[in-house]
């Protein structure tokens, strides 16, 4: 901008505005510069260029200058460096050109990270160590924070000089865990058995395997804190199969003292036949009631890619009964696949279980999944439900499947629903 | 734009008024709006208001504000927000702003608006450090300063003095520069094709780094292809190789730089290198090819082309508008050659118009036949378990149940076909298919599944006795996949037999997992299916009859028949395009 200011500087001397100059009218001086800049257009100055003072390659120097004490020190030797090595500096170089790297890289994930068959799938890799680096540091933060919170509690605390008496019965969590355990056991004899069929590891990729498993812990859990827990039985159970690693990982040593029924048996060989029902989405069969006699079987499968029709290829081949959620009959559904997860389905069993209730158990379905709970069957809203749909988009089904037929054919998927 | 010391701006205003001719169109009208900002009464203001203060300079913000005048009215609509200095200032008074700095602030805040970088304005004009500093320091968030500002210099493809300014006062501030600024500052270059600036900022990371990564070697690639120093795009091309397999952007723009300068034997050796790397090669690669080699002489160019046009066919690839143009143009610029092309439609006899060159039919031989009939039962029948789809037991019913039939004529998807009107009952649409292609003698098998037998309101029990007279029904399991067998059934009739579906069937050519049994299955596709649709009149059914030639590339050594896409865009995979390139050679 000074150059600008030295043009009219030098313009002002050049005797056009004296006056204004020594008067130090800029305001003047300035009027009368906009009038001159038509003057100025003719002239072919060097106002454009930056001045002296700005030299715009000075970064390079620096850079070159502050970059020779480095070299002399890190001559680069043309020695090769090992795949591992090599690895560790596309990635750092990586982090630094702002991609999402994780900072820290173990020997472990950086061989995961090389195994990785495709350029999208290191990508993907590399992203979810950098969320997973990102979580472990802002929950070491909180907890950092909390622990000053409670010092300085305590610091108050220990200045009112107080000992606090209630004449609460307390009840450490201890107490709490020995019922749990209590009812487990109770279970583990008298308790519904409800299955899950650990044969679907071949099918998944390990990160799903570590999912199903974590899945499953979560189920797990609440299923001990309710008041009358299922005996859980995991079927078909491989030692020194991945699920195993996984929930030794999740469990340490508590995993031999789970109460519950760990065994490699398929379910038919334990329980008969008849009175197994295997719960899965892709069932033509809808389950009306929760049945306390019959034992269900949910399949341990986290499926990240769609494979449709596996646990009820399984149910076909064993020859079981099948159901599926009546989802579609109590929720307007939205969006999302029909298939839950497992912690999900542990919940909604467990309060059929309880209760009964339909509307209650439905509630662990997530929100973003559906609209809302329907009174009605949905079919007899469908009317309705087309008229929003019609308001909505300005287009009926009827007129939009009309303008289908003009277009180049259209795939029609024409699997009739069995009632 | 207030990056001008207040002082100054009358004389910018002045400069802006110069710079008009000097600079680019786009730029004249962000010019415009801020030399003509000014409003008259502002102009009068200058006479009628004498202060006898230095600082209390008319400061309208409009005047040093270089947003595009789209923007502005967006800003001027939430932007009302007064200094609080100024707040009480009467009316007329308000283009007076108390002090320098408050109206500085002012109107940064138009220029940064709070919620979103990429508004952010570069400037127009290279900063001192100071200026460049003041705003850092006005940005919310410091650190990321430097990389939304070259974004944004990106993204509006500001001046690279300007990028320069900004490293230069990061430079003097850190003595560094970080990587990722280096490689935003890169990608400005090579937009604007400065080369000396590209090759400087490679020597600085070739010394300050001691590998680079695939982002900055892609940008110096494509940055130095486009100079007259291609050479040394092949170098770091060599470079990259030693750390990772580079992109196929990058070997386009080092064979695309070969080709240009006619060293046609080293980009081959690079498409081949590629080809070899699994990389897939754009469409522009192979069109740069034919683009290149027009005019050319050589035995053994000609054989690299005709690969390439080999490639296409094997690839089912359909070259689009301006490709199938470099291809005709470098055929008719053979010197010696006599090529002739025109462009054509084929008619359904699959007789060319042009040169009456019958094409290829679209039958499959016999080892293919049975090559695919394996795959469909191996892959989308059984697949990991033939439970998904069927059972063993329907399935070994099926198989006898058409063998003691064989062959069909055509099979039909009942429960596709009986959708084909919404308004009619579903048996009745079956029924008119069954008519319409019974009417020729043909040997019908319908597949269905067995909730079809169950009386229903869109099922009519007599309707479906009436139609069994006609055609064979075969009825699957309620849970089980029709559309395999539909498959299964035309393979096992032989080369006649077509089938009826409306469906693309793309989750069962998915199920084949090599792209050569892909090929062959959407070949076999193309030649069999017949795709029926309500006729105009809404009263009957028309039906689309399969292709009775192939659509692919094709050759017959003295003509090329080659099938060409309207636009860029991918057609989906079924569709197959209708307008063909004929070329022949007059001898």
């Amino acid at each position: 901008m000074q150059c600008a200011n030295m043009l009219l500087r030098k313009i002002v001397r050049s005797s056009v505005l004296p006056f204004a100059a020594q008067h130090g009218m800029k305001k003047d001086l300035f009027l009368l510069s906009r009038t001159l800049s038509l003057s100025l257009c003719l002239k072919q100055d060097k106002a454009c260029e930056p001045s002296e003072k700005l030299d715009l390659d000075e970064w390079k120097k620096v850079m070159k200058s502050g970059v020779q004490e480095e070299v002399s020190e890190t001559v680069s030797e043309p020695k090769e460096l090992s795949s591992l090595a090599a690895a560790r500096e596309t990635l750092e170089m990586w982090r630094l050109a702002g991609r999402a790297v994780p900072e820290n890289i173990s020997e472990e994930e950086l061989k995961t990270f090389m195994e990785c068959p495709s350029k999208s799938a290191k990508k993907k890799y590399l992203k979810y160590l950098h969320l997973k680096e990102l979580h472990k540091k802002s929950h070491k933060r909180k907890m950092d924070e909390k622990r000053e919170r409670r010092l300085e509690a305590q610091d108050q605390a220990s200045n009112t000089d107080e000992t606090k008496k209630s004449s609460f019965v307390y009840l450490s969590s201890r107490t709490m865990d020995k019922v749990y355990h209590w009812r487990a056991a109770q279970s583990m004899i008298f308790g519904q058995p409800l299955v899950f069929d650990m044969s679907y590891e071949k099918e998944m990729s390990v990160r799903e395997v570590t999912n199903t498993v974590k899945q499953i812990v979560l189920g797990e859990s609440c299923n001990r804190r309710t008041v009358d827990p299922f005996h859980i039985h995991f079927c078909n159970f491989k030692d020194d199969s991945l699920y195993h690693k996984e929930f030794v990982k999740h469990y340490r040593e508590a995993w031999d003292k789970l109460l519950i029924t760990v065994t490699d048996q398929c379910y038919t060989e334990i329980f008969p036949k008849d009175k197994l029902v295997y719960l899965t989405a892709d069932s033509p069969k809808v389950m009306k009631k929760f049945d306390h006699d019959k034992i269900y079987i949910v399949g341990s499968m986290v499926d990240k890619s769609i494979k449709t029709g596996l646990s009820l290829a399984r149910a076909k081949r064993l020859g079981l009964e099948t159901a599926a959620l009546p989802l579609e009959k109590y929720l307007l559904w939205s969006t999302g696949a029909k298939n839950l997860t497992l912690d999900q389905m542990m919940h909604i069993l467990l309060t059929l279980k309880d209760t009964a209730d339909w509307k209650k158990a439905l509630e662990f379905v997530p929100k973003r999944k559906y609209c809302g709970f329907v009174n009605k069957p949905v079919k007899e809203l469908k009317k309705t439900l087309d008229l929003i749909n019609t308001l909505k988009t300005g287009k009926g089904m009827g007129r939009s499947r009309k303008a289908i037929c003009q277009k180049p054919p259209q795939e029609v998927y024409t699997k009739a629903k069995v009632e | 734009m207030a990056l001008f010391s207040q002082t100054s701006q009358q004389g910018f205003q002045a400069l802006l008024w110069k710079c008009h001719m000097f600079w680019p169109v786009s730029r004249c009208r962000q010019l415009f709006a801020a030399s003509f900002s000014i409003p008259i009464r502002e102009k009068i203001n200058c006479f009628s208001f004498m202060t006898s203060s230095s600082t209390a300079l008319p400061v309208d913000p409009k005047e040093t504000d270089v947003l595009p005048t789209k923007k502005r009215s967006e800003i001027d609509c939430k932007e009302e927000g007064w200094d609080e200095k100024t707040k009480e200032i009467p009316e007329e008074k308000s283009h007076f702003s108390s002090s320098v700095g408050a109206a500085k602030k002012w109107s940064m805040s138009r220029v940064l608006p709070r919620h979103k970088f990429s508004n952010v304005q570069p400037p127009e004009k290279p900063l001192q450090a100071e200026e460049w500093n003041k705003l850092r320091e006005d940005f919310q968030l410091p650190e990321m300063f430097e990389e939304v500002m070259l974004n944004n210099m990106i993204r509006c493809n500001s001046p690279i003095d300007v990028a320069k300014s900004l490293l230069t006062h990061v430079a003097k501030r850190n003595g560094d520069i970080a990587y990722n600024v280096l490689v935003k500052y890169l990608t400005l270059c090579v937009r604007q094709g400065q080369v000396s600036e590209i090759r400087d900022v490679y020597d600085i990371m070739k010394v300050r780094f001691k590998t680079l990564e695939s982002g900055a070697y892609n940008l110096l690639i494509r940055g130095l292809s486009n100079s007259d120093q291609w050479r040394m795009a092949l170098t770091l091309l060599e470079e990259a190789k030693k750390i990772m397999i580079p992109s196929r952007t990058c070997y386009e723009s080092c064979i695309e730089a070969a080709s240009r300068h006619q060293e046609m034997k080293l980009a081959f050796e690079l498409y081949h290198e590629m080809l070899a790397k699994d990389l897939v090669p754009t469409l522009d690669i192979l069109q740069s090819f034919f683009n290149f080699s027009r005019g050319m002489k050589g035995a053994e160019l000609q054989k690299q082309l005709f690969d390439i046009l080999f490639y296409l066919r094997e690839n089912q690839i359909y070259p689009h508008k301006t490709f199938m143009w470099s291809i005709k143009l470098w055929f008719e610029s053979i010197p010696g050659g006599n090529w002739r092309g025109n462009l054509t439609k084929i008619k359904d006899s699959g007789q060319c118009p042009v040169c009456k060159q019958q094409l290829e039919d679209s039958n499959l031989t016999e080892e293919e036949y049975s090559n695919l009939s394996e795959r469909i039962i191996r892959d989308v029948i059984h697949g990991t378990d033939t439970f998904r789809k069927t059972s063993p037991k329907e399935f070994e019913a099926f198989q006898t149940f058409v063998e003691n039939r064989l062959p069909f004529d055509i099979v039909i998807d009942g429960l596709n076909v009986s959708h084909i009107k919404s308004r009619k009952m579903q048996c009745e649409n079956l029924f008119d298919a069954v008519n319409c292609l019974a009417k020729e003698n043909a040997r019908l098998l319908v597949l269905g599944r067995k909730h079809m037998l169950m009386n229903s309101s869109n099922w009519k029990r007599e309707i479906m006795k009436e139609m069994q007279n006609k055609a064979d029904f075969f009825f699957a399991e309620n849970i089980s996949e029709d559309d395999a067998f539909l498959l299964y059934a035309t393979l096992q009739s032989g080369k006649h037999c077509r089938f009826v579906t409306r469906d693309f069937l793309r989750d069962h050519k998915a199920c084949l997992p090599d792209s050569v049994t892909r090929h062959l299955f959407r070949k076999w596709q193309r030649g069999h299916q017949i795709v029926f649709f309500p006729s105009a009149d809404g009263k009957g059914i028309r039906f689309l009859p399969a292709f009775c030639y192939d659509c692919v590339v094709q050759t017959t050594g003295d003509t090329w028949h080659i099938p060409y896409k309207d636009v860029f865009e991918e057609k989906y995979s079924y569709q197959v395009p209708r307008k063909w390139l004929c070329i022949q050679q007059k001898l």
